[in-house]
C-alpha cells in the first residue's frame, strides 16, 4: 500500500509531527503510515483524510498483487 | 494525567526493582555466576523499561500522546510472544536443565526464570515492533 500523506503534508505545509498533533497520533506512526510500514485503522486513516482535506481512497492507493 | 500517573508509578517500581536488586547483592556476600546472570538480566529490563518510559514522556512533553493505536497494537503482540515464552520457559526450562545438568530446579527458580523470559521477550518484541513500525 502506497499514500499520498507526504506529498499532501508537503501541499499544506505541514510537519509530520503537526499532522501527529492533529490526528492525535505519535509523530512516529505518521512516519510509518507513509512509509508504508504501518496500515492504520479506518479511524485513523479518516482522521489523517480530513486533516489533509481529502478522502481515503484519495489518499491511499492499493496495489493489487 | 493517566499518561503520566503510568509513567510515575514505571519509575517508581523501577527504583524499587533496583533497591531491592542493591539489597539483594550488598546482602548475599558472595555472588555466584548464574546469580550475576540473572542480575544482569533484571538490569537490562529495567533498562529498556526505562528506555519505553523516556519514550512516552518524551512524545508527552511534545505535546502529543503517549500511546497511540500503533503503540497499543504493539504492546498487544509483544504481550502475547511474553505469555507464549512464559509457557514453553516454564516447560522447556526445567527439562533442560534437568538434562543438561541433572538436576531439577525448585519452584522458586522456575517462577524466577518465567517471570525474567517473559519479561525479556516482551521487551524484546516491543522494541523490535517499535522500530519495524508494526
Amino acid at each position: 500500500m502506497k499514500t499520498r500523506i507526504k506529498e499532501l503534508r508537503a501541499r499544506y505545509d505541514l510537519t509530520q509531527e503537526d499532522l501527529a498533533k492533529k490526528v492525535g497520533v505519535r509523530r512516529e506512526t505518521i512516519l510509518f503510515i507513509e512509509k508504508g510500514n504501518y496500515n492504520p485503522s479506518l479511524q485513523l486513516a479518516h482522521d489523517i483524510a480530513k486533516a489533509l482535506q481529502t478522502t481515503i481512497d484519495d489518499l491511499f492507493v492499493f496495489e493489487e498483487e | 494525567m493517566k499518561d503520566l500517573k503510568g509513567i510515575v508509578l514505571a519509575i517508581l517500581i523501577g527504583a524499587a526493582v533496583l533497591l531491592t536488586l542493591f539489597f539483594y547483592v550488598i546482602g548475599t556476600g558472595e555472588i555466584e555466576l548464574n546469580e550475576i546472570i540473572l542480575v544482569g538480566i533484571v538490569l537490562i529490563l529495567v533498562g529498556l523499561a526505562m528506555f519505553i518510559v523516556w519514550d512516552r514522556l518524551k512524545n508527552i512533553q511534545k505535546g502529543l500522546p503517549a500511546k497511540d493505536e500503533r503503540v497499543i497494537s504493539i504492546s498487544h503482540k509483544a504481550g502475547y510472544y511474553g505469555f507464549i515464552a512464559a509457557i514453553w520457559s516454564a516447560v522447556l526450562i526445567p527439562t533442560m536443565i534437568d538434562i543438561i545438568f541433572g538436576y531439577e530446579p525448585d519452584a522458586g527458580d522456575i517462577s524466577a526464570i518465567v517471570v525474567l523470559v517473559s519479561g525479556f521477550v516482551f521487551v524484546a518484541s516491543y522494541l523490535y515492533l517499535y522500530q519495524k513500525g508494526k
